[in-house]
């Protein structure tokens, strides 16, 4: 059992940079999450980890070995695949023991193991079947009991629960969360899907463009986002961003923020500025400094979502607790406050916050 | 109740009903007129000729005369006459070289592909080992039969590299002969499998071997628990036509050796066209043509029953 280090790690598709320089320490029993957009590295990394892409250059430790240059098979890490990757000619009890008979553990041993694990997973009734002849949801307790059995230092996940509906994902993502209690073992799981992130990281790792945006807990990414990227991805709704100038004749709305934040100073001026600002951070205050037209209601019984567009046509979200009345086309007015307000320069950086 | 029934508009429980696409006369026959055309070619040209054959193996009959009823004495005939006994006997030997090596090749081949050779060096070798299909087969056995002449470029090559004693007139030998045969066959039908079964093998999901990698696979692992599994079809497919090629060969034959020496390989196809043409003995050739079908369909049975797919 051991934790997983990233030194410089870097890869290229001939002349194409993927990854371009991560450094990264996984404690051991950590459940780390690689989250971001499309494209952005997060399943490139992990099979880096794993083995199955070479390392252009820098170093990948698990516990205290280097892995660079040995075998998937010897690294200790076992992983489950978007696709499932079953054997579909083998049938769920041979799936799962496969890892184990080509290592040569005793039938009996393994036999124990392969029940040990489908029991964990509530699966001892489907031992008998073919992956084709499981659901969705039953052929993703197979690919992770497969990765159980083998009893790996590291759990590697790779968007396990895209292909599923959403009640089955909500269910599953639980099981993942009981199942790293259990078990103890550090994971790490790539998703594009914040939620999932949000809800089973210890520690989340934001990625774009094949560099680290941030590492952090999730409510640490969640209140203190490093960069707009961090903070246009992690939250849902997303943030709203307002594009403000630090200038007198600004359109309305940002010329009243800029008064009320106070952020016309001195080293700013002139300069373009974003301002986050969560969606359940507004409130309705008839005099707010942000006002606009409500273009549509969602009402989700607790709260309702609210798109508002602005004087300068900028559309807003904002989620207000309660089940009040709002009309599309209605004039409403919101506030926050300043301590909730995030600011970033024009580089994307965060600011210190106003207030 | 009856107020209910009667209130009903008399139209709705025609609406309500699906449209009656399947199963009525107008939609079976226009069925039928689709299939006619192909049905009435294959009954033509398979079914009829087919069942002229079995009349005519029943007959003692030399093509244009008359012709005598016979029984089954020309199947016993071809049951029980050793020279045509030893002549379906080449045409299973020939099976061995026509199968095996091309479906056994075109599988390492393929793995080959697979793990080492994506991208543009796959693509070539695929194109050179698919060439041989594209060659007309009179051209093959022109071109091979100088390659195994006496002089031809199989013994400058064993010559040259210190084998003079292995030279021989491989065609013209009555142990090797047959073997030569099966080289040429086996050379031809290389491509198609190997087509075959590359094809198989990319559709494969590739996450199949990542997984196999991390469980501990090694690459015989990943052959046999993958690979072979995978590609149950496209094999099924390989031995299906290469044991036709080979029990209903006739070409290759006939170009290179003509069925000698002796009948040493002589194959039923050619034997059937002697008989028939030459020596005038239609009921003959069409018993031996009616048990060479048989005989193909008794061996491309248990292949179809093993390579079916089972989910």
């Amino acid at each position: 059992m051991s934790g997983l280090t990233l030194r410089s790690v870097r890869k290229n598709y001939g002349d194409v940079p993927v990854i371009k320089g991560v450094d990264l320490d996984i404690a051991h029993g950590e459940f780390v999450v690689f989250v971001g957009p499309s494209g952005c590295g997060k399943s490139t990394l992990l099979r880096m980890i794993a083995g199955l892409e070479d390392i252009t250059s820098g170093e990948v430790s698990i516990g205290d070995r280097v892995v660079n240059e040995i075998e998937p098979r010897d690294r200790g890490v076992a992983m489950v695949f978007q696709s499932y990757a079953l054997y579909p000619h083998m049938s769920v009890y041979d799936n799962v023991g496969f890892g184990l008979k080509l290592a040569g553990t005793p039938k009996a041993v393994r036999d124990a193991k392969i029940r040990d694990a489908a029991k964990v997973l509530q699966m001892e009734h489907l031992l008998d079947r073919r992956p084709a002849q499981l659901s969705g949801g039953q052929r993703q307790r197979v690919a992770i009991g497969r990765a159980i059995v083998r009893e790996p230092d590291v759990f590697l996940f790779d968007e396990p629960l895209s292909n599923l509906d959403a009640a089955l994902r909500g269910d599953m993502r639980m099981e993942l969360a009981r199942l790293h209690n259990d078990l103890g073992a550090t994971m790490i799981y790539v998703t594009h899907d914040q939620i999932e992130a949000m809800t089973l990281a210890d520690k989340i790792v934001v990625l774009d463009g094949g560099v680290v945006q941030q590492v952090g807990s999730p409510l640490e990414l969640y209140n203190n986002p490093a960069n707009l990227f961090v903070a246009g991805f992690i939250g849902s709704p997303k943030m709203n961003l307002l594009e403000l100038t630090s200038r007198p004749e600004g359109n309305v709305s940002s010329a009243e923020l800029s008064a009320g934040l106070a952020l016309n100073r001195g080293a700013l001026a002139g300069t373009s500025l974003t301002l986050g600002l969560r969606p359940h951070d507004l409130r309705v205050a008839p005099n707010g400094p942000l006002n606009g037209q409500v273009r549509l209601v969602e009402r989700l019984g607790n709260e309702t979502i609210l798109r508002v567009s602005l004087a300068d046509t900028t559309e807003i979200t904002a989620v207000l607790p309660g089940q009040d009345e709002f009309a599309i086309g209605q004039t409403v007015a919101f506030d926050f406050k300043p301590s909730s307000a995030l600011v970033f320069d024009e580089n994307g950086r965060r600011l210190p916050s106003p207030g | 109740m009856t107020d209910i029934t009667t209130s009903l508009p008399d139209a709705q429980p025609e609406r309500v009903r699906l449209p009656p696409s399947r199963g009525s006369r107008k939609t079976r026959m226009a069925a039928w007129l689709f299939v006619a055309p192909a049905f009435i070619a294959y009954a033509a040209f398979v079914l009829a000729p087919l069942c002229m054959s079995i009349y005519y193996s029943l007959l003692r009959w030399d093509g244009i005369g008359e012709a005598q009823f016979y029984g089954l004495s020309n199947y016993v005939t071809v049951l029980t006459d050793s020279d045509l006994l030893q002549i379906i006997g080449n045409a299973f030997q020939l099976v061995l070289y026509f199968t095996l090596i091309p479906v056994l090749l075109g599988l390492a081949v393929a793995a080959a592909i697979r793990s080492h050779m994506a991208g543009r060096f796959g693509t070539i070798t695929r194109t050179v080992l698919f060439l041989p299909q594209v060659i007309p087969l009179v051209a093959a056995g022109i071109a091979w039969s100088w390659m195994f002449a006496s002089t031809g470029l199989v013994n400058q090559t064993l010559k040259a590299i210190g084998l003079s004693s292995w030279a021989r007139g491989w065609l013209g030998d009555f142990v090797w002969a047959l073997p030569a045969v099966g080289i040429i066959g086996a050379w031809v039908l290389l491509g198609l499998c190997t087509m075959l079964l590359v094809t198989g093998i990319t559709k494969i999901d590739p996450s199949l071997y990542e997984a196999a990698r991390l469980d501990g696979a090694r690459p015989w692992h990943e052959f046999r628990y993958i690979t072979l599994p995978g590609l149950r079809q496209e094999i099924g497919v390989c031995i299906t036509v290469t044991v036709i090629a080979a029990l209903a060969s006739f070409d290759i034959v006939y170009i290179s050796t003509q069925g000698g020496p002796g009948i040493t390989t002589t194959v039923p196809g050619l034997e059937i066209y002697r008989l028939a043409f030459a020596h005038r003995q239609v009921g003959l050739a069409s018993a031996l043509a009616i048990v060479l079908m048989v005989l193909v369909l008794i061996s491309i049975a248990p292949v179809q029953w093993f390579t079916r797919d089972k989910k």
